[in-house]
């Protein structure tokens, strides 16, 4: 009888995940890693999270996409440090790909390392990548029911950053709803609602993201 | 998009249904909030009139222990 072995592939991610972990620690970079979906605003939100930061903190950025360069070129306008992961079709970065493009990075002089991951409200959540906190940007648009219909998005991100909130008199989002739901999903998680069009609490979490990137 | 790259498909949760007596509208959805805050719980789904109560939770991270002691602290009977 042939028995056949499937490879525990979260296993092996978390094993590298580790790696990535203390690399990242014993080099004193903070990392966070930022999820969404697509259209979410998670490049808008590292866009303005460089002009407010990038002289108070050195920073890098990975950038997770399926294809493209996109968002990296619009990062690389602000003179940070980018590296471009395509994940050619793959729905999440894993621990392997974040470790192989932060070699080329210079870590020892980083307070600050964010990785965006691949636009997507599942995946990405089960895959580490050696970072030391998660964050999860879900706009308005998207709708107050995406929290308990993502639960595990919500339940490992230390910060749910509500975007597009100059929207809301357009759009049916019941914000309170939505902030309810993500903190019985995950009491004690930072939740700030944000517009990056107007600018509304960048300084609260600019300062959040600060105060982690100095510990 | 899951299924080709076995997201989901290995993270070891459990789902459980439990008959719950007692319910009233206000106790169901304060059960709810406090099942879905327990680590590991992914989803929670209560129908309060006849107390089909169903959990998806990852064993690793919360003991069965403490899912019945929402309900107990409660005074709510839950059955499996």
């Amino acid at each position: 009888m042939e028995i056949q072995v499937m490879k525990n592939i979260l296993g092996e991610n978390d094993r590298i995940a580790a790696e990535n972990q203390a690399m990242f620690r014993d080099k004193g970079v903070y990392v966070l890693n930022l999820m969404g979906s697509p259209g979410a605003g998670k490049t808008s939100v590292l866009e303005k999270t460089m002009e407010h930061l990038k002289d108070k903190l050195s920073m890098a950025v990975i950038e997770g996409d399926l294809f493209t360069s996109k968002d990296a070129e619009r990062i690389d306008k602000y003179g940070v440090p980018v590296i471009q992961i395509n994940t050619a079709g793959g729905c999440h970065l894993d621990a392997a790909m974040v470790q192989k493009a932060a070699a080329s990075l210079d870590l020892a002089a980083l307070d600050l390392l964010i990785v965006e991951n691949v636009g997507n409200l599942v995946c990405p959540a089960e895959f580490a990548v050696g970072e030391q906190e998660k964050a999860v940007v879900l706009s308005v648009t998207e709708g107050a029911d995406k929290p308990l219909k993502y639960p595990l998005m919500f339940k490992e991100a230390a910060v749910a950053l509500l975007n597009k909130v100059d929207l809301l008199p357009y759009c049916d989002f019941d914000m309170q709803g939505a902030r309810d739901d993500i903190t019985a999903l995950h009491p004690g998680i930072e939740v700030i609602e944000l517009s990056c069009t107007k600018g509304t609490g960048l300084d609260a979490w600019c300062e959040w993201l600060e105060e982690r990137a100095r510990r | 998009m899951c299924m080709e790259c076995g997201c989901g498909q290995s993270n070891g949760n459990t789902r459980l249904q439990f008959t719950v007596t007692g319910y009233t509208e206000e106790s169901a959805k304060e059960c709810e909030r406090t099942l879905l805050g327990l680590p590991g719980v992914l989803f929670v789904h209560i129908h309060a009139h006849d107390g089909e109560t169903t959990v998806d939770y990852a064993p690793g991270k919360t003991k069965l222990k403490d899912i019945l002691a929402v309900f107990e602290e409660r005074n709510l009977e839950a059955a499996l």
